[in-house]
């Protein structure tokens, strides 16, 4: 029964790659089309066959993937990639909770599309992308090895691009090469550090704890820790951290807004779980704990946070806010990580899985904005509440529980991490990091709040349609969901909780 | 009898490439159906041969005394045969169809076949003095190809390239005539022949020669400070470009100082002494050169010369290392950037083909018009720059374990120069396909009118290599086994 691991990556791929076969074949024809001076007829039949057959690989993906996940521990060695390095999948516990958010997410994203994408085009394409795209996280999420990993990383890279450069336009496309060489860069200084523990662990394959070989460590403590440093960096740069984190505020933009959605929601977490799986699975956190690799992460992590809020108070753009808030938030989760003690760990684990709601939602949201209203600005969305009043809730309590009001989500998230800081013995940090998330929080009450004040309360001078246009159905439900399970899972976050925390223990 | 299946190999290729402008051919489809039945006969051959591998020694002929030219087959000439006799068919095919336009096709393609026949002579060399004869015959018949265009440029070019090989060439001689004096024998010995006894307190000056002799054949690879020649040979046609300047030619330099290193000097000498760090900063240095000057480039075909400079250092990385994992390493990037760069190289020569573009800022929008040979020139760039799964990183992981392994402090900071190179050819190569796929929004395809995928015989060539990247990238486990045995000699 371990051959289904490969049917959820398997079915999302030969469906993505035949749509962008399909999509590739039109292109040529309509060039030689230009040609002879015909016009392109689009077809409205076509593209709701489009819509099913996606919807329903997605659904069918979606329902696999939880299965499979969690119907018990399943391992399967594909083939060798080198000698002693396999492609090996693995589920197991962190692979397991991954891999159900992003299908929740990619299946809500996936659903708003169908109506977003309309005022895009190039459905074809875009979908063949997002197609293999899930397809991909969902490999990298049942990696059982470091070097299959790696693999699925680098791939995610070239599929996740094209998406950025969808819309074509100048600024699309040198976005695209920045994220491109962005996370290349970070891929190889990733790759750095697998080079070294390929050399002092006895395995690369994912243990609780890590396999590093004490024998052959001993004497190399300084070239390892760099080469392990080096490695967080690089890993990092998909998640935003600070030094690489430029790429992100360009990138996310720029994409469509499901596709923006999508990027900061889960596909930064891609730079999470390497991370994760680096330092908790293959060093382990005993070697590093105490070293001069814990104090600089925690600082880059840190200013990482504080700068990341600071950027998007002072953004006017809601995108470009949205995705320094993404910056911001993403690094709580790695500062969670950088302090290696239960609690802090399964703050960070909730946070990852709340973030990816929260933020997904509110990147639909800022999309219907954007194609609904066509303002890009925030402070163009005044009395945007009367128009819309259920987004405009969704957005508030979205916003709420990223900020961390109680009882909404981001509250236990970020109540475990600062508990886990405070019990570190870390130093300076217990209380410094705490006290820099809480001004973070500040900071992100600041720039997300307004617009529901000014939304639902314009002002005497504002003049303001009363008229209801609310986004149609298609757009509304996978937002009222995302919002709905950022509020329910702070209110009754028993479960989760208890299966971060085993996680955390496990690798400690 | 068994050996003397050698010498036909070597020299049949010249023989036939010689009676190519003599034969009476009715018409070129008659001449060329003849190359390439001789190429691929002379092929099938090597192949026999290295599946049935001679054990003795063939001589040719004697100068005097014990010096001779004279073949033997090992595991590391094997490998350079292999490879070698595998691209030649094919790059032959190619250039059927490229050179249609060319002119001088006769004359082409007799230097063309007789480099074959040299090239397989520096593999099967049994000493350094066989190895230093065709090494310089190399350089003779390849300065043809190179000046084929009779340009003004071409000229230049050409007179470059002999300069530099000529002086090359000297200081490898100084080399052979250390190893003739202070060795026990000019034979290619694994750990090297030196006699330690003659050497006496003369090892600095040993290492100073090592040092001069792996500068004189490293010009035929390229390093720096002696790379400036390859690009500006990127004048001659692209099957010479292709196959000569990132494959035969400059391999040759490459397994020249893999000869030298592990079979005459020897890397117990070498290892740990300044010779070794002089010559591996040198290549690291070419490493992040060549990719810093590539991605300064805008035309195409010199930018992938300046890409093959730092790669073939990536080769000498692996050499300078002086470990048998090593050496593996650069025996396997010798492999798979062979497929890689003449993969990507045929591309470049199919859009100046076809469409007649030779700068890269002519390229927008062209993806459109010949899809194929873009996609497959992008395979080529994720495989250069080391994207899992193909053939590149699979190179790259083996040069980088052999680094880490060595516990050589340089040789870390060579792991950081392969990642930072990488980076260069991601941005280098990948330019270049997202330019060819997203011109922009308002682009206007009729400026492209009647640009298309070339016919078959280019296309076979390139959908070849493009299948050999992806199955060494997923499967190369047999490779590394084959290229153990061959290191398995030194330890």
């Amino acid at each position: 029964m371990n051959g289904w691991i490969i049917l959820p990556m398997l079915l999302p791929a030969a469906a993505g790659i035949m749509l962008l076969v399909s999509s590739f074949l039109e292109h040529l024809r309509m060039t030689k089309r230009i040609k002879e001076n015909t016009p392109v007829i689009v077809d409205e039949g076509e593209k709701k066959n489009l819509h099913y057959l996606v919807g329903i690989v997605l659904a069918i993906t979606a329902v696999l993937v939880v299965w499979t996940a969690w119907s018990g521990e399943r391992q399967l060695v594909l083939f060798y990639l080198m000698k002693e390095i396999p492609v090996y999948f693995h589920v197991d516990a962190v692979g397991r909770l991954f891999v159900t958010i992003v299908s929740i997410v990619w299946v809500a994203a996936g659903f708003y599309s169908f109506e977003y994408m309309k005022h895009e085009g190039e459905e074809k394409r875009f979908f063949g992308f997002y197609l293999l795209i899930y397809s991909v996280l969902i490999a990298q999420d049942f990696s059982g090895n470091l070097v299959t990993m790696y693999l699925f990383y680098e791939l995610l890279t070239l599929v996740s691009m094209p998406l950025v450069l969808h819309n074509g336009s100048r600024e699309a496309i040198m976005a695209g090469l920045k994220y491109l060489f962005y996370s290349m860069c970070g891929a190889y200084m990733g790759l750095f550090g697998i080079f070294f523990l390929y050399r002092y662990c006895s395995t690369l394959t994912f243990l609780p704890g890590g396999s590093l070989n004490p024998y052959l460590a001993e004497g190399n403590r300084g070239i390892l820790l760099t080469a392990v440093f080096v490695m967080l960096i690089g890993f990092g740069a998909k998640a935003g951290m600070f030094p690489l984190h430029a790429w992100l505020p360009a990138a996310h933009p720029v994409a469509p807004s499901p596709a923006s959605a999508v990027l900061s929601g889960v596909i930064v977490k891609a730079g999470v779980l390497a991370i994760l799986r680096s330092v908790y699975y293959v060093v382990g956190v005993d070697f590093l704990r105490g070293t001069w690799v814990q104090t600089a992460w925690m600082t880059l992590t840190l200013l990482t946070v504080f700068m990341g809020s600071l950027l998007a108070y002072r953004e006017p753009v809601m995108k470009k806010r949205l995705a320094y808030s993404t910056v911001s938030q993403v690094s709580y989760i790695l500062f969670g990580l950088s302090l290696m003690t239960p609690d802090a760990m399964t703050g960070a684990l909730l946070h990852t899985v709340f973030h990816a709601f929260i933020k997904c939602c509110l990147f639909l949201t800022a999309g219907v904005f954007l194609v609904q209203c066509r303002k890009r600005r925030a402070d163009e969305l005044v009395g945007i509440g009367k128009q819309m009043p259920v987004l405009l809730w969704c957005y508030t309590f979205a916003s709420l529980a990223l900020i961390g009001i109680p009882p909404a989500s981001g509250f236990v998230s970020k109540w475990y991490l600062a508990k886990g800081a405070l019990e570190a013995g870390v130093g300076i940090f217990g209380w410094f990091g705490p006290a820099v998330l809480l001004v973070s929080a500040l900071l992100t009450a600041g720039y997300l709040l307004p617009i529901t004040m000014k939304g639902f309360f314009p002002g005497e001078e504002a003049v303001v349609s009363e008229e209801k246009k609310e986004p149609p159905k298609g757009m509304l439900i996978p937002i009222l969901v995302l919002a709905v399970l950022a509020v329910v899972l702070g209110i009754m976050p028993g479960g989760l909780l208890r299966y971060a925390g085993q996680i955390a223990s496990a690798c400690m | 009898m068994n050996a003397m299946i050698m010498m036909i190999v070597v020299l049949l290729p010249m023989l036939s490439g010689v009676l190519i402008p003599l034969l009476p051919f009715k018409n070129r489809r008659q001449m060329l159906i003849y190359i390439e039945a001789m190429v691929i006969l002379n092929s099938v051959l090597v192949f026999g041969m290295l599946m049935n591998r001679p054990e003795e020694a063939f001589t040719l002929f004697r100068f005097t005394g014990n010096l001779s030219v004279s073949f033997r087959l090992d595991g590391l000439g094997s490998v350079f045969a292999g490879m070698v006799s595998a691209l030649w068919p094919l790059a032959t095919l190619y250039a059927f169809e490229y050179m249609k336009h060319e002119g001088h096709e006769k004359y082409f393609f007799m230097f063309y076949t007789i480099t074959f026949g040299v090239t397989l002579g520096i593999a099967l060399s049994e000493d350094i003095l066989t190895m230093y004869f065709f090494f310089e015959m190399l350089s003779l018949v390849t300065l043809p190809l190179i000046m084929h265009t009779l340009s003004r440029e071409a000229i230049l070019a050409s007179r470059t390239y002999f300069y530099y090989m000529i002086g090359g060439a000297a200081f490898a001689f100084i080399g052979m005539i250390f190893i003739l004096t202070y060795g026990t024998t000019l034979d290619f010995v694994p750990g090297g022949v030196l006699d330690l006894a003659k050497i006496g307190d003369k090892t600095d000056v040993i290492l100073l020669v090592y040092v001069l002799c792996f500068c004189g054949f490293s010009v035929k690879t390229a390093m720096w400070p002696f790379s400036s020649w390859l690009p500006k040979a990127g004048v001659a046609p692209t099957p010479v470009t292709a196959l000569l300047h990132a494959v035969a030619v400059v391999k040759t330099g490459a397994f020249t100082v893999m000869r030298v290193t592990y079979y005459s000097f020897g890397t117990d000498i070498l290892r740990g002494t300044w010779a070794q760090y002089t010559v591996m900063i040198l290549v690291i240095i070419t490493i992040v050169y060549g990719c810093s000057r590539a991605l300064k480039e805008t035309h195409f075909k010199r930018r992938l010369a300046w890409s093959t400079v730092s790669n073939l250092s990536y080769i000498l990385f692996g050499v300078v290392i002086m470990t048998p994992m090593g050496l593996k390493g650069a025996l396997g990037h010798m492999l798979f950037h062979a497929v890689m760069k003449i993969c990507s190289f045929f591309c470049a020569g199919a859009i100046m083909y076809k469409a007649g573009k030779h700068y890269i800022y002519e390229l927008d929008g062209l993806g459109r018009r010949m899809p194929k040979v873009f996609i497959i020139f992008t395979i080529s760039g994720m495989a250069l720059m080391g994207v899992p799964g193909l053939c590149g990183f699979i190179s790259k992981w083996n040069l980088a374990a052999a680094a880490v392994e060595s516990q050589n402090l340089l040789a870390y900071v060579g792991v950081a120069a392969l990642l930072i190179s990488a980076l260069l050819t991601a941005i280098y190569m990948l330019t270049i396909s997202v330019r060819a796929f997203f011109p922009g929004k308002d682009f206007d395809y009729s400026t492209l009118r009647g640009i298309e995928d070339p016919n078959w015989m280019m296309m076979l060539s390139l959908i070849v290599f493009a299948a050999a990247m992806f199955v060494f990238g997923l499967h190369s486990g047999p490779v590394f086994t084959m290229l153990d045995e061959v290191v398995a000699v030194l330890k």
